[in-house]
């Protein structure tokens, strides 16, 4: 294992990412608080924006555009739709803040989490990446399915059954939605 | 030592945190719709804790046009499908607040116990 000490091969925080992880963490702390649930949402994509600009800084591009589309887009649609249909609570209080019993609980939650973060590795020296599996993709993808995509490949050729699986699950979703609305047709 | 975690695991620590608003979110929040956007934040936080341990220092893209080294793709595969998998999840809940709404004409977690209650 890498000695602690030895910082010049550890990656330290740019202040890029530290701008970054400070946005997303504020959002969602907005999200937390607020009462309205229209300002959560708001706070929600936007959060989920920040997230999907991290994904790009840790080279995840195919992440990011999911997280884009997906997480900042339909999710944020489908938040909308929800409370165009139902309602957005109107009260005096804006904010909504932990009470003590609550906030000693999460204090303890995260303390008993974060207590497990100095055993990670640094980031960037991570022992995922040298794993054999990984590596296996990273050298035969492009003999094997003539793809250079390396994500693609996995998800379409090697764990194609996976992203069967998956097509599954979001249609199992599309058929339970209609089912719980009791419609025959979603538009 | 939490100093050097800061410099050096940062997105760990962003994890820890985002694990802790998340479920803040889960189970304090009285509102519906903030549960289910709490279940996103916590979720966000595990997505973090994943592609952070693909990250390599100095790699690119795990895409073979790029020069090597490259970041671990396997990680993203996971997360890939667990983003949809997720929305479909967003889905399904929100489905089922409509139609509670329907009911009840309330999302408001403690009213919603009371009219149920009185039931």
């Amino acid at each position: 294992m890498i000695e602690p000490l030895a910082l010049p091969l550890q990656t330290t925080v740019s202040a890029l990412e530290a701008a970054l992880l400070a946005f997303v963490l504020g959002c969602a702390v907005i999200a937390a608080v607020l009462r309205d649930v229209l300002g959560v949402i708001i706070a929600a994509a936007a959060y989920s924006l920040g997230v999907a600009v991290i994904w790009v800084v840790l080279r995840a591009p195919d992440v990011a555009l999911t997280e884009a589309a997906v997480g900042a887009g339909v999710t944020t649609l489908l938040f909308l739709l929800t409370i165009a249909k139902t309602v957005n609570p109107t009260d005096e209080r804006s904010l909504e803040l932990p009470s003590v019993g609550s906030g000693a609980a999460l204090l303890a939650f995260v303390l008993v989490l974060g207590s497990t973060v100095p055993a990670m590795p640094a980031i960037g020296g991570s022992p995922v990446t040298d794993g054999e599996v990984s590596q296996y993709y990273l050298e035969h993808a492009h003999e094997q399915t003539e793809v250079d995509n390396v994500v693609t490949a996995v998800l379409a050729a090697y764990r194609g059954f996976d992203t069967l699986g998956e097509a599954v699950v979001v249609f199992s979703a599309g058929v339970a939605v209609l089912v719980v609305l009791q419609r025959e047709v979603f538009v | 030592m939490i100093l050097e975690s800061l410099l050096t695991q940062y997105n760990y620590v962003a994890v820890v945190a985002l694990l802790g608003i998340g479920l803040y979110m889960i189970v304090e929040s009285t509102n519906l719709v903030k549960k289910v956007i709490g279940l996103n934040v916590f979720q966000t936080g595990i997505f973090l804790l994943f592609i952070t341990a693909a990250y390599v220092e100095g790699g690119a893209a795990p895409v073979l046009t790029n020069e090597a080294p490259y970041v671990s793709p396997l990680p993203h595969v996971l997360i890939l499908t667990a983003i949809v998998v997720g929305v479909s999840l967003v889905a399904v809940a929100l489905a089922l607040i409509v139609r509670i709404y329907g009911a009840y004409g309330t999302l408001d977690e403690d009213v919603l116990r009371e009219v149920r209650a009185n039931e």
